[in-house]
């Protein structure tokens, strides 16, 4: 399904919201409808001047130009080497600030459905550092509010069940009917409390999170986030 | 100038909104292989803005078949919007 503005799929809207907030949404829009203009226009334009036959002794004009003064063509050059300097030192800015600390999260024993970290959440307890990773231990309840600030950037994230001392991995990667996370993603909410920035992914098998998500879609609110033991 | 301004802005407005549609698929948005064809549409257009530069007509040409290739994904994907209003 080809869709014209990704805001649009419930699965990603609060990834892209959360992504790149207001100004995504006001540019985003508006971005689509700027490219088919031009596309608008440059079809039409390059269409013209493709099929016009070219004579020799017609005069070049602004708007169909016969060739570039060099004085123009420097100026391009400098226009692209500005452009290029530009995204080199935004990309290496972005990629000094782009690591996070890996986060451990420790799931009770069977539990099943969606699981909830919350940030920021005033009196809740932070999230400790262990050997460089955050621990996230999570109640039975599959929500847990914490303190701490959420961390964004890549990280290699690590899943398990937990059972007293006992800990065993979930793997979130890998061949079908291995993998036990799905659909990790991270937002921000309004409610009665104010905003909360919060994480989300689901445990289980493919098929159980297929179930979940179609439970969902029915406004079947009781699929979601079901511990089963 | 004006053809350059004109590939140059087109190329990269659909190169940047497509690309943006093609990282959401990371995070499971779904995508289209025509969205890979428009891409490439769009890096052509900004090639076409620099060959025109110096053989205006021939950068026409090329411009004309890239925007075509970048109407790919946008042909399509009005016609869904559209028809979901």
């Amino acid at each position: 399904m080809v869709l014209l503005w990704a805001g649009d799929c419930p699965l990603t809207k609060p990834v892209v919201s959360s992504l790149f907030g207001n100004l995504f949404s006001v540019t985003g829009m508006i971005l689509p409808y700027l490219a088919i203009a031009l596309l608008l226009i440059v079809t039409g334009y390059s269409a013209f001047v493709s099929f016009r036959q070219p004579r020799l002794d017609s005069e070049s004009t602004w708007l169909f130009p016969a060739g570039t003064q060099r004085s123009a063509r420097i100026g391009v050059a400098i226009f692209t080497v500005a452009i290029l300097a530009g995204l080199t030192v935004w990309l290496t800015a972005g990629a000094r600030h782009s690591g996070r600390h890996p986060s451990r999260f420790l799931i009770p024993e069977g539990y099943v459905g969606w699981v909830r970290v919350e940030f920021e959440v005033s009196g809740a307890p932070p999230v400790p550092l262990e050997g460089g990773e955050y621990q996230f231990k999570l109640p039975a309840s599959g929500v847990l509010r914490t303190s701490s600030t959420e961390e964004f950037g890549w990280a290699k994230d690590r899943y398990f069940y937990y059972s007293g001392k006992e800990t065993r991995p979930l793997p979130d990667s890998g061949a079908e009917g291995t993998r036990f996370i799905w659909g990790n993603i991270n937002g921000e909410g309004s409610g009665v409390q104010g905003k909360r920035k919060y994480e989300e992914f689901f445990v289980g098998t493919e098929q159980q999170f297929k179930q979940h998500m179609m439970g969902e879609e029915r406004g079947d609110t009781g699929a979601a986030t079901t511990p089963s033991k | 100038m004006i053809p350059f301004v004109l590939y140059f802005a087109a190329g990269v407005m659909s190169g940047y909104h497509v690309y943006t549609l093609l990282t959401l698929a990371v995070v499971g948005a779904p995508f289209d292989p025509l969205e890979f064809v428009s891409l490439a549409g769009s890096l052509a257009l900004i090639v076409a803005a620099y060959w025109s530069l110096f053989r205006p007509h021939a950068a026409a040409k090329l411009a004309l078949l890239a925007s075509l290739a970048t109407w790919c994904f946008y042909g399509p994907a009005i016609a869904h919007s559209l028809s979901r209003l």
